[in-house]
């Protein structure tokens, strides 16, 4: 009975004591030892953290996790990819694998570049240079660590200098993005303004009023591109990026999406052949009736839920090839709107027979592929790394992700992943330096 | 005339006053999803799905399903995003009170049963409808 009380109290509150939304953050904040969520110019640049740094850290990052875990109850089962599975996989890979990988980063660029390489987000649309990568590239491999730990691979202070590597690389990329201050949406009241104004007008700019039948064919556009993401994504989140709400004058406010329907990196990229890299819409709707939120991962959410229907304003750009210049993006017309939504539709059902014929451990071992790539290949492509990331064995799966496979994709999976993802176990602190054998 | 009966609750994921009455299709496999969306009466179904992940259901969106309830999942899981893009009605994490059993025990409506879903608020409830 106690115990059916505990998991209540656990779903309710973050280790029993912090709520979700801005209340829980406000509180998670209050309670840090320091504030080391928030990035400074000088704090970044510091290596050799101290436990109350990397402690206040994963304890925001744990309940950061919990926040929007719940929000999406786990999602449950999917009957065509075996997502949870080989999501936690890849956290214990990214564990494994990812330190000589940021490191290898941080040494050709130093840690200015690194600052100067996430600015992308500010100046760009069309990159996966973005928030979602700026979280997934220190949050997740760290909480692969609390997989490995839970696992008993390692102890919780062992491998201490990659966790600090890994902190301070996602604070890095954080910096470089918002100049300082919180580096977690979570801390900014759920709000991803990022781009530079100029940049923000020069696609507003071009929207134009949407009624009847083009706004009907905006959201069907809208649906069947974004959908056409996650499947050729392999049913994760890493095919699209909403940025805003950015406040209009009028009383307006614009949502920033990104959808990435041409992603070569994967074998299965031929799905999408003829598509532009990336289509961009902006999406514009009344401040008085509609308020929107976007989280880490990059999605919007608003009140009312039926936010689209009250769209009224919008464009479409498109980004041709990962490297096509902000100042070539074109703006699509109707036409070639629904030629890429029947290309989508087309795509999606061709993956989805695909999809059903592979077997689960292809599925798993795909999708590793997919969240091991995603977090870091776009940066390394980007700099001109990614050759030599293949060549240093950056898709090699490693010991500690083979050892994890079977509990982790087998029966007893929710035992080890529900206390890892939702009761807290998933950030287990570290303790003191000198307590530490020498 | 037809009577109602509450039969199921789940969580919605975007409200509308639109009137969203369907017959009931459970898909537990993509082969049966794929030779659903071949077949008639699409548009007049409500499909239910366990997972709330969103491409297992993909061809339903795109073939445009009357209406979605899930087993698992939550608004804010992907299946929830998409069915709110493509405006499908859809409710999740739906537990029933009646119904038939499932191969994993799952209580669900029959097959071909008639359902209607109210979405005007947070909470998804699901009506047998009986003539």
């Amino acid at each position: 009975m106690s115990d059916e009380i505990d998991v209540q109290l656990l779903l309710q509150k973050y280790k029993g004591r912090y709520p979700q939304g801005t209340a829980g953050d406000e509180q998670v904040r209050a309670d840090l030892p320091v504030p080391f969520i928030e990035t400074t110019d000088a704090d970044v640049r510091t290596s050799g953290l101290s436990d109350d740094q990397v402690n206040s850290w994963l304890e925001y990052a744990g309940w950061n996790l919990w926040d929007f875990i719940l929000g999406r109850a786990s999602e449950g089962e999917s009957g065509l990819i075996p997502r949870q599975e080989y999501e936690t996989v890849s956290f214990v890979q990214q564990w494994a694998n990812y330190p000589k990988f940021i490191r290898i980063l941080t040494e050709e660029l130093g840690v200015d570049g690194l600052l100067e390489l996430a600015t992308t987000s500010r100046r760009e649309v069309g990159t996966k240079v973005n928030v979602t990568r700026n979280w997934a590239a220190s949050v997740c491999p760290i909480l692969g660590r609390g997989i490995a730990v839970d696992l008993g691979f390692h102890g919780p202070d062992d491998r201490r200098e990659d966790l600090e590597d890994f902190i301070q690389f996602g604070r890095r990329l954080q910096h470089g993005t918002w100049g300082g201050g919180p580096g977690f949406v979570s801390a900014r009241g759920f709000q991803v303004p990022v781009l530079d104004d100029d940049v923000l007008a020069t696609l507003v700019d071009q929207a134009k009023p949407l009624e009847g039948p083009a706004r009907d064919a905006f959201r069907k556009f809208n649906a069947k591109t974004e959908l056409f993401g996650f499947m050729l994504h392999y049913d994760c989140r890493a095919g699209m990026g909403d940025t805003g709400p950015y406040p209009l004058p009028g009383g307006r406010f614009a949502i920033v999406r990104d959808h990435f329907l041409n992603e070569t990196a994967y074998p299965w990229s031929g799905v999408a052949e003829g598509l532009p890299y990336c289509v961009t819409e902006v999406l514009i709707f009344p401040s008085d009736t509609v308020t929107a939120t976007v989280n880490e991962i990059m999605t919007t959410f608003t009140q009312p839920t039926n936010y689209l229907d009250h769209l009224i304003e919008g464009v479409v750009f498109a980004r041709d090839e990962i490297d096509t210049p902000m100042s070539q993006l074109r703006v699509l017309d109707a036409p070639e709107m629904d030629r890429i939504s029947e290309r989508c539709h087309k795509g999606t059902l061709g993956m989805y027979r695909a999809l059903a014929k592979k077997s689960r451990d292809e599925k798993i071992r795909d999708g590793i592929m997919v969240y091991t790539r995603e977090f870091l290949q776009s940066h390394a492509l980007k700099v001109g790394l990614w050759d030599r990331f293949l060549a240093e064995g950056f898709d090699t799966m490693t010991a500690d992700a083979e050892k994890a496979w079977p509990v982790l994709t087998g029966g007893k999976a929710a035992e080890v992943l529900t206390p890892v993802l939702l009761f807290g176990k998933g950030f287990p602190t570290v303790t003191s330096k000198e307590s530490q054998p020498a | 005339m037809s009577t109602e009966t509450l039969i199921g609750t789940g969580i919605n994921v975007f409200t509308s006053d639109a009137r969203t009455v369907g017959k009931i299709r459970f898909l537990d496999s993509p082969e049966e999803v794929l030779d659903f969306i071949d077949g008639p009466d699409v548009a007049e179904t409500i499909v239910i799905s366990r997972g709330g992940t969103t491409t297992f259901m993909s061809p339903a969106l795109m073939a445009g399903v009357a209406g979605l309830i899930t087993l698992q999942g939550a608004p804010e899981s992907h299946l929830g995003i998409l069915s709110r893009e493509f405006s499908i009605p859809c409710v999740m994490s739906t537990a029933f009170s009646e119904g038939v059993q499932t191969s994993r025990g799952e209580t669900v409506p029959a097959d071909g049963s008639t359902v209607r879903l109210d979405i005007t608020g947070d909470k998804g409830q699901v009506f047998l409808v009986s003539e």
